[in-house]
């Protein structure tokens, strides 16, 4: 068992939590972590476009202040580093809800020459078992924006249900009309079989 | 999912064709049976191309449920002819 799975075995609610998949580590963000590189992605219109955003305009403290608000119990961010290089590629945010044990995520991949690397599956199976198993969750779900092609792949290769299809359900970011939002979701009995047919991905 | 019945060897072969210009791969290496999972190189960078691909092809933009629901060449070329794929949830 590695550091990291040690560490998890012994993660308290409000301490910072780290996790490991195959290429990479993932471990909870610290003001230190408000790099250029990470307040570029938010001032990225490329990066940006997939969260129905336009370039947030962002500098460092502005960075500082959305890493510090997250408590590692109901809301987590998570750097995703690479393990051989330590570089910091994106990052994954997760809302556990303890009354309804619902889990909101959404996942962030800020370098571009890792688009379609397969970061998001390899990262959101990591996480699912962490929702799953250690936060007692009973279902897991994203919101997703009608045009992020990417995303919906993703949801859809991992075998989260599109549950319904919020028509026009926000403004467009550029101010050209309104866009729907996809609700994706998975339950931990359908997490629970898919694990068992590919115990490897937990 | 898709349903079947509206898929004809023409459609089928369309979008085989249009699935292998996306993928950059050979149409004969592509299966009937491909979809999401099942054919190497159909990942999510992929997807957005294939997407943007039909639409231009169609010169329309795609409904939501075809959007959420194309996961296979069966349904590139249900969509293609016109059709609607079925989404389990909805």
């Amino acid at each position: 068992m590695s550091e990291a799975e040690n560490q998890i075995m012994s993660w308290r609610p409000g301490e910072p939590l780290q996790l490991e998949t195959e290429r990479f580590r993932l471990r909870s963000l610290t003001p230190a972590d408000a790099t250029i590189t990470y307040v570029s992605w938010w001032n990225d219109p490329e990066v940006q476009e997939g969260l129905n955003f336009p370039a947030r305009g962002w500098d460092r403290d502005r960075a500082i202040e959305h890493i510090s608000q997250f408590d590692n119990k109901t809301g987590f961010h998570l750097g995703i580093f690479c393990k051989d290089t330590d570089r910091m590629i994106g990052f994954f945010a997760a809302f556990p809800r303890p009354g309804t044990k619902v889990a909101k995520t959404n996942i962030v991949i800020g370098e571009k020459d890792y688009w379609g690397k397969n970061v998001v599956q390899e990262v959101r199976a990591r996480m699912l078992t962490f929702l799953f198993e250690v936060m007692g969750m009973e279902k897991v779900k994203g919101e997703i924006q009608g045009r992020n092609y990417p995303s919906i792949f993703n949801y859809k290769a991992m075998g989260f249900t599109c549950e319904g299809v919020l028509r026009n359900d926000i403004p467009r970011f550029d101010g050209n009309g309104r866009t729907d939002v996809f609700v994706f979701g998975l339950l931990r009995d359908e997490w629970e079989s898919m694990k068992a047919k590919s115990p490897s991905d937990g | 999912m898709v349903n079947d019945a509206s898929v004809t060897d023409d459609g089928l072969q369309a979008a085989r064709q249009l699935l292998a210009a996306v993928l950059e791969m050979e149409e004969a290496d592509i299966a009937d049976d491909a979809g999401i999972g099942r054919l190497a190189g159909w990942d999510s960078l992929a997807h957005m191309r294939l997407i943007m691909a039909m639409e231009a092809q169609m010169g329309a933009t795609l409904s939501p449920g075809n959007v959420v629901g194309i996961g296979s060449l069966q349904d590139v070329a249900t969509v293609l002819s016109g059709g609607e794929v079925s989404v389990t949830g909805f």
